[in-house]
This record gives structure tokens, sequence and C-alpha cells, in this order.
């Protein structure tokens, strides 16, 4: 069965913000794992061509943030909108080429990240102001005490497969597993800001950099084992994270495509099913995709 | 001609010593005097940065209820940029002096370094260190970024150290390099004879933990940001709540680590970044204690990274020495 919320108690706030450029500094390189310098696009702005659905490696890209990247001008109101800001929240574009059209948040990234259909973000540029109708943070399920939700629009929930099984456990579809060795760059932040990256999925270089994980898509549920999200991010065995990758190839070393966090609690709590359909693509955006 | 082609001409390059002004921190808090712990429950972080007292090298990582305690006196600069220089440019070892208020002229060491916005842990005698005010003024010696110990294997990386302090540590190089300033400084050392590649440097550590609790400083440069261990508190009653690990989790103990102490991380590559690579070993020294926070825990600054068949560590959990006052002179 679908699992109960107490969706019907949340506040829903209308948010602003806007297209945020790339920034760079004037000594342009960074350092790969193997001391290559690098200068790659992909964080910040409107990164075109890639969409959930799509792989997230592969590309000459370092922290390739899908779509447009939003944020607000004035630091206190931007740490609100990234905190409150949810997954699988609705965006509006309100200026621009664009005006009118809507996407979906599917992630943090220290930028809120929105998915358009191509054509759309096509139209978009840096200052295009976007409406966010956030709703999402203070989701509980009262079925399910040990399980911490955050970052998770309620219709999000609500369209995922899985649920309250007769064990009493969540059942929860995950494209991937990934290791705690894979835990890179994120770890002890907050759990309602940028993302986890996951080191271990560096495609195209060595073997002894990979993890198993130059599979994963943006949009993928996956889980994050020994993984307390809870109350900020940190190692612990016995523990669970369910994410969903919002960012995608890196080489920045320690760094990599990276879950916002939704789901979080002892392993027990959770049944997971694997199912290489767990991806945003298939229940929130059937405006992009393949 | 760029300085690599320099010195392949002149042999190895001599190292440049800076001198660093930094300011003894106050700690600072955001408007809510509340940190979350791992458990969720909310507490007031004492002992994150400024001026510590009472703690000492060789004292437990988990001895004070306190948050990423330090075992000395932190130092910053005003000036964000001129802050992650000084973290980024002293070693551990380097010398310090205090320029004004009532411990003026008093000896100090760099001890570690911490990350973010960048901080440099001095150590003092602890009279020196409780005469000492938020916002007086030391000197650092900054010393070691781009030094090489004659006979370091080739493979092998050193960071964050001066040269000086490299006796004092449990650091064995396999052949003549004695790891003096002369040998780095004049080229004396042999360390570009043939086959010093095949033969592996030997670290002695407390503990060697998998890279798996490695937690904040992965992902960011190890010459400017320690590395957090997730370390469960020690015994189903140690500070911080109920133990972190459960024993299947293979996780090692961590009760006996103290501050001073070299600890190796298995599988972490710290050359570029720090992250996950099968097959390497880095050592770092513990700088500062535990944290209650996620993701947090006593911190390292590494030293030495390489492939673990070149930079070969053991492990003594009982007898383990690291780095000691009486090696600093800070008594």
């Amino acid at each position: 069965m679908k699992v109960t919320t107490n969706a019907d108690r949340l506040a829903r706030q209308v948010l602003a913000g806007e297209v945020w450029p790339p920034l760079a500094d004037r000594h342009a390189y960074r350092v790969g794992p193997d001391g290559q310098p690098f200068l790659l696009p992909g964080m910040g702005g409107v990164t075109l061509g890639v969409h959930c659905g799509d792989p997230a490696t592969g590309y000459a890209s370092d922290h390739l943030e899908p779509g447009a990247s939003i944020r607000h001008r004035d630091p206190g109101a931007n740490m609100a909108l990234q905190f409150l800001t949810c997954v699988g929240n609705q965006v509006l574009v309100v200026s621009g080429p664009a005006a009118g059209a809507t996407g979906h948040v599917i992630g943090q990234h220290a930028y809120v990240l929105a998915d358009f259909a191509e054509g759309d973000a096509a139209d978009l540029a840096t200052g295009d102001a976007v409406t966010v109708l956030a709703v999402g943070q203070g989701l509980a399920l009262p079925d399910h005490p040990e399980v911490v939700v955050k970052n998770c629009d309620p219709g999000l929930l609500a369209a995922m497969p899985g649920g309250t099984r007769p064990d009493g456990r969540l059942e929860v579809h995950v494209a991937a597993r990934v290791p705690a060795e894979a835990i890179g760059a994120g770890a002890g932040m907050a759990s309602e800001y940028a993302n986890t990256d996951l080191m271990g999925a560096y495609a195209g270089l060595g073997q002894d950099l990979s993890l198993g994980l130059e599979g994963l898509r943006i949009g993928d549920l996956v889980a994050l084992a020994d993984s307390d999200h809870r109350y900020g991010r940190g190692y612990r065995p016995g523990y669970l994270t369910i994410g969903v990758i919002s960012t995608g190839q890196c080489l920045m070393f320690g760094h990599g495509p990276g879950p916002s966090t939704l789901l979080s609690g002892p392993a027990s709590a959770f049944c997971l099913v694997d199912d290489l359909d767990a991806n945003l693509a298939r229940w929130l955006h059937p405006e992009v995709g393949p | 001609m760029t300085p690599a082609e320099a010195g392949s001409q002149a042999g190895p390059l001599r190292l440049v010593t800076v001198s660093l002004l930094g300011a003894v921190e106050h700690p600072a808090l955001d408007g809510s005097p509340y940190r979350i712990d791992r458990d969720g429950r909310p507490y007031v972080p004492a002992g994150d940065g400024g001026i510590v007292l009472g703690l000492e090298l060789g004292d437990s990582v988990f001895a004070l209820d306190a948050d990423h305690a330090a075992p000395g006196a932190c130092l910053v600069h005003a000036d964000p940029a001129a802050r992650h220089a000084l973290a980024a440019y002293a070693c551990v070892g380097n010398e310090v002096r205090v320029r004004t208020g009532a411990a003026a002229g008093a000896r100090g060491a760099v001890l570690g370094k911490r990350g973010e916005e960048g901080r440099v842990i001095a150590g003092f005698a602890p009279a020196d260190l409780a005469r000492l005010r938020p916002g007086d003024e030391v000197s650092v010696r900054a010393r070691g970024q781009g030094w090489r110990p004659p006979g370091l294997p080739p493979e092998v990386a050193v960071m964050n150290l001066d040269p000086g302090i490299l006796p004092a540590l449990p650091i064995s190089l396999p052949e003549a390099g004695t790891g003096t300033e002369a040998g780095a400084g004049t080229g004396v050392g042999t360390g570009t004879g043939a086959g010093t590649g095949t033969e592996a440097v030997t670290v002695g550590v407390r503990v060697t933990v998998p890279s798996r609790l490695a937690g904040n400083g992965i992902g960011r440069p190890a010459a400017a940001w320690d590395l957090d261990l997730q370390l469960p508190p020690p015994g189903p009653d140690g500070a911080g709540g109920p133990a972190l690990s459960d024993p299947a989790s293979g996780d090692p103990a961590s009760s006996g680590i103290a501050l001073g102490d070299l600890v190796a991380v298995s599988d972490l590559d710290v050359r570029y970044n720090m992250g996950y690579r099968r097959g390497w070993m880095t050592v770092g020294i513990v700088v500062h204690g535990a944290s209650p926070q996620p993701g947090h825990g006593p911190g390292i600054t590494p030293l030495l990274t390489g492939p673990a068949a070149a930079l070969r560590v053991h492990a003594d959990a009982a007898g383990h020495v690291g780095l000691t006052a009486a090696a600093l002179r800070l008594q």
C-alpha cells in the first residue's frame, strides 16, 4: 500500500530565484585524480542536453548540473530557497523568452537544480526569474517513525513505487546501491543543502578509482549503505539513506555524481527493490528524458 | 625558465621559508547557540576554535565533551585569502612566536591545521598558552611545502611537514636520508639514487582505519584542510552517546587514539584533493578531538600519501608514540 504521510498538513510557500551564472576565478584550472589540470563546464547557468534519465557520467564536464541552476541574490533568502526547496517541486519561469515554462526540481547542489524540457531550457539564460512552489520539508511517515524524510515533494513520494509492506517495512525501489567507500565531498554537511558526491564514478579513468558507479543516470534513486542523513550526513553502520542523483560527471578528485537526500533511517526499516526504472524521469518528468 | 626546468638543472630546489602573520582566533557562532548531534540532539559547541586550555598532545581524542577541540590556540587571519594562505603554507613543526599581548615573546609550534575557512593549530607550553588572548598576533615561520626528504620513494608524496620535525616522528626512510634540512637544501641527500623506488618508507601509526570512515575533508585539498575520521566513541557508555559502530562493521577500536598520534587511512589518496583510490595509504597526524556532529570526528592533517607498497604502516595500538610536546620543546 502507498505510504501514509502528513502531506495535507504541510505548508506551501512561494519562493523566488533566478538562473545563476557559472562562477570561476582567474586561475581557471582545477586538478583531477591523477594531477591532470582541467577546465570544464557544467556547474551553474543552464546546462543543455542532459536530463533525468540520461547518463550521469561520460561528459567532458565537472560537477555537471543538468538544466537550470538557481539561487536568490539575498544571502538569507538564498539559504531559505536552498533549504525549503524539495525534489519534485514545480518551477515556473516568469521572465525572459521561456516565461511560462514549467520544470521540476531534481535536487540541491548549493544551487537549486531544475530540469526543463530541452526546448524550454534552450530559451533560458542567466538572470531569468523563476518561482519555486516549495513544499515537502516536514513531510513525515507516521507508520515509519524511524525513517526521516528530507527534501521530498509529497507528490514525488506518492508517485514512487513501493510503500508500506505487510511486514511494516518501507519498500523503496532503487536503481543502484552505493557502498560507504564511495561517499565523497559533502560528508559532514547538512542534508538539506548541496548533495553527497559519490567517488568511484570517474568514467574512463583507472580501475583503482572505480567503485562500479559509472552507470548512474541523472534522476536515479540510489541507496547509500551505512549512511545516516537524519541530522546531517555521516557514516553509521546499519543505517541507510535514499537519494536521487541530481548532479553528474566530475573530474575533481573526491567528487562525483551526487544524490540529494530523500529518506534516511535504520536499514532494518527499509525493503529495497532493485529496479533500473527507479528514476525521476519515470514519475515526474514526462516532458523530458529519452 | 620554469621552476621545474631550473630544478632539473640545479638539483633539488631549495626550500623557502615564509614568515606569516596569524591572529589568535576567537570562537564564532551563528545566531543560534545550537548544533545538532548525530542522534538529533541539540548541543552548544564548546572548544571549536580559539584557545583551548587543559588539552595536550597525548590526551585522548575523546578526553573532552567538546567539538573539534585542539590542544592549543587556533590562528587565523582577518582577510579570507590571507587566511587560506596561512593554512596552506604552515606545516606541522613550524616555529611560531607570539608578537603582542601578555605572552609576547613566547615560542610555540604548529601542531596541525583545519580546513574550510582555514585555521592553524599552534601548541605552546601550558603557562604560555594560559597567557594568550584572542586577537594576539603570532608569527609563523612557514617552511615545508615543496619539500621531499632524501630517500623518499618517488611514488610517495609528503606535505604539511617541517623538515626539522621528521626525526621526531616514527618515519623510517629506506636509506641514508636523514630528513634534515641540509639534505633537502643542498642536494647532498641520495634520494635520487638508483633503486630507491623499490624500497618503501615505513611509518609507525596508532591504527589504520578504512577510508569509509573518512568524513568532512574528503574531496578537499589536503594542504589546507584536515580530514575528520568518523570514529565511534569508545565503549557503550562513551562520550557522545551510543557507540556509532557495531561489531559487525569491522571498524577499528578508536579508544586509544591520542592527539599527536600518527594514524593511517587505507585506500585514500590525498595528492590532489582527498579521495578514494584502491591500494593507497595516507598517514596523518591527529590534530583535534572528536565532534558530536555527523560526518565529523577527530581530525588528521595528512603528511604522507602513496601506494601501500611504497608507504608501509605498522600499527601499534598500545605502544605508538607520535608527536610529543617534548619533541617540540613545548614543556
